[in-house]
């Protein structure tokens, strides 16, 4: 990933580079997450992420700057803002040209703008019906039901690539995602859009999207969208190397940003004047990064951070690329811990995990579907003050033994404390202790 | 709305207080203290473009924000939905609608637009409508549905019918007859109209259609689907959805309504035939209807659309609620408009009756606004030099007329103010003076600079 230090000789915005500021001490980074709930272990950095007092204190400057004077906010102040954000992303992602970048809410609103434009492309016959998309088993569950809306609905097959779990190595992804490919061209079906994770929701795993981009360009592929939704500030984006047409990634997971933010980089192409915004104002027909910059009166605050979210990981040792290595070693760690102490696995090798870490639980908890799951996620919330996720890995047919059905996504951020995971480790051994199972808690 | 008067005997009834509380309504000071965090620099007179929100319900909102940051995922399995639930209720309740699922939030009145009229592109897709089937829409629409319109309707192959109303415009008959010439003369080219997109109160000029008269004769002449786009009207004119008849009606609350940017809702009247709309940010709810699906279209800042009961509760600060509020804030637009045409030797572009909480007052012809880039030219010079926050429309003569004139030519340019409980009469007499000032210097848009 591009990085913002001035020795790479990046582009800096200033004209003196900064003196190193003084690294974030353990008791300023409490005070910074002390709106969270302190009786909370929090492992789940995943499904919303996190914001820092200070972003927070930034975004209501800007919240209030509107408010004080909207007209003058929006004739000077708002794009110019937005711009900033634009080229900070298009350095920290590779991309070539800040044309490339837009913002948006979220990868969900990412995934409606590259789905919609498919919708299109049915409609005036660029793509017959029959024509396919391919998504990953994984995929999120609203991006999955946005391929619903606009390529089922618009006459698209869709075309879902099973993906082990447990998981051994990349190579195991790269070897399913190869026959997945070659079964759906059968028959001389056209793949119109591959849609693939760059680390996968439930179960989370890092899929390496360079060999699968290239395997869908050798095979034909029309278009390729990542949906990197838990990329950024996870794990590196360099969006050339990886080559795809499209890449999302949420701001607010796991880079910091309020709710909510995320970019979408297109790569240029002819298409690029194509794409649209849904919700459509004044600026269609500008390209997709204007049109984003304005889709009504609303509060862009969150898009407006981002150069103060850059100085505050610069307040940690190693900045941004030193969070995810210090989040990642401390993940794994804790995952080792806590299946040592309950005789489990990890889903995936920590090869594989970035922030995260998908752990095993004890067979005895009996959890035999995603009702469980949801309901012994509430009871651990509930009971034991922790939050994780919960996800239910169904038996593949021919299975022997004793198999793990049931795994916890731990996170690691900067807020986390090995506490939060001991607080997890008690839970769970008491739960065996009690002989707990999910069935009692459908009673 | 009735409150339990804590002086009865507990008896269970609902004892509705006769007496104004005169000594319990919200003071001058009060109100300026809610509205301390406006520029004070400015003389503030476009609320509508922007809205604007008092201090308590900017609090109640950063106490949503919080308890979401505190403990999000508790926050969205717990909260979100029930507290979301809570505010179409109440909305439903203001509106006059009778189901709470014909009720949804979306962010403003452009995204309902563009929920409602990627449906219109689907049917052409599926072959429900076809090639040169029509949308009549006003031809002083909002520039944002009138892009929606090309995005999803052009684009699609469907034909659009621009019906021009007249301003300066003196009564709503004229609106009637022209709205009904329009209309006639798209059935007389043979096109089947799908929809027809109809404002309650204009952006620009600014004007409260008559849209119950309106939506009537759509439905007299046949029109499948009518969409009022009401962006303006809750809060600042009477809003009942079943009296106006309309398939869709949607009104954004953050610029009337004292909620923070942005919220609105959009109404989808229930029939045996309604038809299936979607938000276009397809999320996990995707299919169980458009309330549901608008309440989770993925992880974001959903705290503008919780506060709606502190709002209500602000607005029963003022005497009369929202029906005080609206009426004190028109009566007041039109003195001020009155005293402003009086100072220019101009005219109101409508009658006062036809005024909401904003007013168009013709501009002295002197100032020569000419095109619309004089008249974002000039608006802008009234912000940077004079303080004065108001936007300018130009107007186009349509052929053959003459329009209104004052003494020196053609009046072209109007200035639409606005008066929201904010206003002072400070702020008009700043904008008077302004104007006066530039023709007293012999400025014209034309010697203004492009920014």
């Amino acid at each position: 990933m591009a990085s913002l230090h001035p020795h790479n000789g990046t582009t800096n915005t200033d004209s003196k580079p900064k003196p190193k500021p003084e690294p974030i001490t353990e008791s300023e980074i409490r005070s910074e997450f002390s709106h969270h709930d302190p009786t909370i272990a929090r492992i789940n950095n995943g499904s919303f992420g996190c914001c820092p007092a200070t972003i927070i204190a930034a975004q209501n400057r800007h919240q209030l700057l509107f408010l004080r004077q909207p007209d003058h906010f929006y004739f000077n102040t708002l794009k110019p803002s937005i711009l900033r954000t634009r080229r900070l992303i298009q350095t920290l992602i590779n991309a070539d040209h800040l044309d490339e970048v837009s913002i948006v809410d979220n990868a969900t609103t990412a995934a409606a703008i590259v789905l919609q434009n498919i919708t299109w492309s049915f409609f005036t016959s660029i793509f017959n019906p029959g024509d396919a998309a391919l998504i990953l088993h994984y995929a999120y569950g609203a991006v999955k039901k946005s391929v619903q809306a606009y390529i089922t609905r618009a006459g698209g097959h869709v075309i879902e690539v099973h993906l082990p779990f447990p998981v051994r190595s990349s190579s195991d992804i790269v070897f399913e995602f190869q026959k997945a490919l070659h079964m759906g061209k059968a028959n001389g079906r056209k793949i119109r859009l591959a849609v693939i994770d760059h680390i996968t929701s439930m179960p989370c795993v890092i899929i390496p999207v360079k060999e699968l981009v290239r395997m869908c360009r050798d095979e034909g592929v029309d278009r390729i969208f990542i949906d990197g939704a838990h990329a950024i500030g996870n794990i590196d984006i360099d969006v050339k190397d990886i080559g795809a047409d499209f890449y999302t990634s949420n701001l607010h997971k796991w880079l910091f940003c309020p709710p909510s933010a995320a970019f979408l980089y297109c790569k240029m192409s002819d298409e690029l004047s194509n794409l649209h915004h849904p919700v459509v104002s004044h600026e269609y027909g500008n390209g997709l990064a204007m049109e984003s910059a304005w889709i009504g009166t609303r509060d862009y605050s969150a898009q407006l951070v981002l150069p103060e979210v850059m100085e505050f990981v610069e307040r940690f040792d190693g900045g941004i690329e030193g969070i995810m290595k210090r989040n990642h070693e401390k993940v794994v760690e804790m995952a080792e811990m806590l299946v040592e102490a309950w005789v489990t696995e990890l889903g995936a090798p920590p090869e594989m995990c970035a922030s995260l870490a998908m752990v095993g639980l004890p067979v005895c908890l009996g959890i035999k579907s995603d009702g469980d799951a949801l309901r012994l996620r509430k009871h651990l919330r509930e009971c034991f003050k922790v939050e994780v996720p919960i996800y239910y890995r169904a038996p593949v047919e021919g299975e022997v033994g004793s198999i793990i059905t049931g795994y916890a996504r731990i996170s690691h951020q900067v807020y986390n404390v090995v506490e939060d995971y001991y607080r997890f480790r008690d839970a769970v051994n008491k739960l065996v202790k009690d002989g707990f199972t999910c069935a009692l808690l459908t009673k | 709305m009735d409150s339990e008067d804590p002086r009865s005997n507990g008896d269970g009834i609902n004892h509705v207080s006769k007496k104004p509380k005169l000594s319990s309504f919200i003071t001058e000071s009060e109100i300026r203290e809610e509205f301390s965090h406006h520029s004070p620099d400015v003389a503030r007179i476009n609320n509508g473009s922007f809205g604007s929100c008092p201090a308590s319900i900017i609090a109640a909102q950063k106490g949503w924000q919080l308890r979401f940051l505190r403990q999000p995922d508790d926050f969205f399995f717990n909260n979100l939905q029930s507290q979301i639930l809570h505010s179409r209720t109440l909305i439903k309740d203001l509106i006059n609608a009778d189901h709470v699922d014909e009720v949804s939030i979306v962010d403003n009145a452009t995204t309902a637009a563009a929920i409602v009229l990627q449906h219109v592109g689907w049917a052409f897709a599926e072959g429900r409508f076809h090639k040169g089937d029509a949308v009549v829409m006003l031809h002083c629409a909002f520039q944002a549905v009138k892009k929606s319109i090309e995005a999803y309707v052009t684009r699609a192959g469907g034909h659009v019918i621009t019906v021009h109303l007249p301003f300066p415009v003196s009564s709503n008959e004229e609106i009637v007859a022209e709205f009904r010439k329009g209309l006639a003369s798209a059935k007389a080219n043979g096109k089947k109209v799908r929809l027809a997109i109809i404002d309650h109160i204009t952006s620009m000029p600014c004007v409260v259609i008559p849209a119950r008269e309106l939506v009537k004769i759509c439905r007299e002449e046949g029109v499948e689907r009518v969409f009022v786009d009401a962006a303006h009207a809750i809060g600042s004119v009477h809003v009942d959805v079943k009296e106006i008849g309309a398939d869709f009606y949607v009104s954004n609350l953050h610029k009337w309504f004292f909620c923070p940017p942005s919220v609105a809702f959009l109404y989808c009247r229930k029939t045996p035939i309604s038809p299936d709309l979607h938000h276009p940010v397809v999320s996990h709810e995707y299919g169980n209807g458009l309330a549901i699906e608008s309440a989770w279209i993925g992880t974001r800042d959903y705290s503008s659309q919780l506060v709606i009961p502190q709002v209500l509760e602000f607005i029963n600060r003022f005497e009369g609620g929202i029906e005080g509020i609206r009426k004190r804030n028109h009566d007041a637009v039109v003195e001020m408009a009155q005293m402003l045409a009086k100072a220019w030797g101009t005219n109101l572009g409508s009658p006062p009756e036809m005024c909401p909480s904003m007013a168009m007052i013709g501009l002295p012809s002197k100032l020569g606004v000419f095109c619309d880039d004089d008249a974002l030219k000039l608006r802008t010079h009234l912000r940077d030099r004079f303080g004065v926050e108001v936007p300018i429309h130009y107007q186009v003569p349509r052929d053959g007329e003459i329009g209104s004139t004052d003494g020196d030519g053609c009046v072209t340019g109007y200035a639409r103010i606005s008066y929201q409980v904010y206003n002072t009469l400070d702020d008009y007499i700043r904008l008077r003076n302004a104007i006066t000032q530039l023709l007293h210097d012999g400025v014209t848009c034309q010697m203004l600079q492009r920014e």
